[in-house]
């Protein structure tokens, strides 16, 4: 998958590129918008990740040039100032998805990840993990034979880990995708509830499949 | 025309309005007697009684104008008074009437007119500098976080310096949380926050609410109950009210004490619906009451690190609430019981009930 990365900010870039290459990317870096128009339509791209505030041309009239020549590259908006307004401006102009800095680089390569899965990549109705399994459509788990009990709000922690197993799921995109906030409530919600599926479904069995990355996220997989 | 020469104007105008009648009224009596005196021979006493029934009502007449010239010409003062107690932070931007005559009233409400003005530019100015302090530090924090991130992910690191690294990139998040918190508030200040607003059934994010902070409140033993919990529905941007629900539950685990108590209820009165949230925590002291709405403020210094709070939680609750047109208040009996109530208007009478 090959992703252009368009930063001004030289050390943001850097590091951008860098976990994204380490996740498997080929990433191209540009650092204005003028540059980033005349790549993204010289090269097919599987995803843009585009920084709103750009030299010269912004960002937002970047994705809108895009859009108006007909370009449907996946892009994920990077905005520092990260309010529902510039969200909601930001998707009109049509983006894919957005995420306000300072943000977590799992959460980034999360996402990148998710503009190349767009619309494609059918969903099982049933989730694995070892011998561990989740029905999505009767939203029944099991593990070892051994029927689960989960909450709604287990359940949804839960799919959304599953969905991606062995790959690292961010607290910020937790908390979006499984509570609906748009915020960081500075609480330890997503750490009580994986504490709480802890005991549910690795207290009794092995091996362990909820593995913390300390700083940084919650991982679903058999190996620590 | 100034004050004083127009107060001056009407007061010799009331005096001798008011001399002249009692003067012509006297001289036609006294006329009057001195002739029927005259003829019957009465004597001089009779003057006094022709003074109390003219004098008297003359010396009404004059209290009576005079009280009606004063309110006359103090009721500019009492009009600045009243614009002048509305002046707040928030609205520094509108003026003092004035009259237009020149006269000092018309001067003191230009000169408070540019006084407001000077406030309202230094209001302006403080919030444009938090605005752009907490916009200029999210970009170090961004190379900061992600820096610290990638290093994490480096395999060579050994458990010490991992460790070190994590605790570093926790008190980096702490800071973004502070620097995001700020930003928010800044934003709402400045009036650059459009709520998405949308009917919000207040009871389903009251039980989520509830189902999260039982979570939260396990570790300390704490227990979580919720009451009386209507059907309600009111106009809000549901994500701020999940924060606002959120944000004073998770305060009610934090200043708990272990083995405490947490009450919720949802109920209705009139147009209004009333969340109300009490803690069996140690409360807070009379004095600081009133403060704690304010940035940063915090009851107990000393215990600041005790909670993980930044001291910015209840300032943003209160805007999330102002922003809906509700009101917020916290009641505390010390060692007892602390009780945040919260009031919102509903959508429409009939759509709470089903």
């Amino acid at each position: 998958m090959r992703v252009l990365v368009v930063e001004d900010e030289k050390k943001t870039a850097s590091f951008v590129r860098k976990a994204l290459q380490a996740e498997g990317f080929a990433v191209d870096v540009c650092h204005n918008g003028n540059d980033a128009l005349a790549a993204a339509s010289g090269t097919p791209f599987d995803g843009i990740v585009l920084d709103i505030m750009l030299p010269g041309r912004d960002g937002l009239s970047v994705l809108r040039q895009l859009r108006e020549s007909k370009n449907a590259t996946p892009v994920l908006l990077l905005s520092a100032r990260g309010e529902v307004n510039e969200r909601v401006e930001g998707l009109n102009a049509g983006a894919d998805d957005y995420l306000p800095k300072p943000f977590a680089l799992v959460e980034l390569v999360a996402r990148v990840r998710a503009l190349g899965r767009r619309g494609g990549e059918p969903k099982s109705p049933t989730l694995r993990v070892s011998d561990f399994t989740l029905d999505t459509i009767t939203r029944q788990a099991q593990r070892g034979g051994v029927t689960i009990e989960l909450t709604a709000r287990e359940y949804r922690l839960l799919e959304y880990l599953m969905r991606s197993p062995g790959r690292i799921c961010g607290r910020m995109a937790i908390l979006e995708k499984v509570w609906d906030y748009d915020f960081d409530p500075g609480t330890n919600l997503v750490d009580v509830y994986i504490k709480r599926l802890r005991e549910k479904i690795d207290a009794d069995f092995e091996p362990k499949l909820l593995h913390t990355v300390r700083g940084v996220g919650y991982v679903i997989k058999e190996s620590p | 025309m100034t004050i004083r020469t127009r107060m001056t104007f009407w007061y010799v105008g009331t005096l001798l309005f008011s001399g002249l009648v009692i003067a012509g009224l006297s001289i036609k009596e006294l006329h009057e007697r001195h002739h029927r005196r005259e003829e019957r021979g009465e004597s001089w006493e009779d003057v006094v009684g022709i003074f109390c029934g003219v004098g008297i009502p003359a010396a009404l007449l004059s209290i009576g104008g005079g009280w009606w010239l004063m309110r006359k010409a103090l009721a500019p003062i009492a009009m600045l008074t009243d614009a002048a107690e509305r002046v707040n932070e928030r609205n520094l931007r509108e003026q003092l009437p004035r009259s237009g005559n020149g006269d000092e009233l018309d001067r003191l409400a230009e000169v408070l007119n540019r006084m407001t003005a000077r406030l309202n530019d230094s209001f302006t100015r403080i919030r444009e500098f938090t605005l752009h302090a907490s916009h200029e530090l999210k970009t170090p924090l961004t190379i900061l976080c992600g820096e610290t991130e990638t290093e994490l992910r480096n395999e060579s690191l050994t458990p010490a310096q991992r460790d070190h690294c994590a605790s570093e990139l926790d008190e980096l998040r702490r800071l973004t949380r502070i620097v995001d918190s700020l930003t928010l508030l800044a934003k709402a200040d400045a009036g650059l926050i459009t709520l998405t607003l949308a009917p919000v059934r207040l009871d389903e994010l009251v039980r989520d609410t509830l189902a999260d902070t039982q979570m939260l409140a396990r570790a300390s033993g704490v227990r979580v109950e919720l009451g009386e919990c209507e059907e309600l529905t009111v106009r809000g941007d549901p994500h701020r009210l999940r924060q606002l629900l959120l944000n004073l539950a998770d305060n009610g685990v934090k200043y708990n004490q272990p083995e405490g108590l947490i009450t919720m209820s949802l109920r209705r009165s009139d147009e209004e619906a009333i969340f109300s949230i009490a803690n069996t925590g140690p409360g807070i002291p009379a004095e600081s009451l009133p403060r704690v709405f304010d940035r940063f403020f915090r009851c107990d210094p000393a215990h600041s690190h005790d909670a993980e709070g930044c001291g910015l939680g209840l300032s943003i609750a209160q805007w999330i609430v102002a922003a809906h047109n509700g009101t917020i208040q916290i009641d505390s009996v010390q060692s007892e019981l602390t009780t945040v109530t919260v009031r919102l208007p509903l959508l429409k009478p009939e759509a709470g009930r089903t």
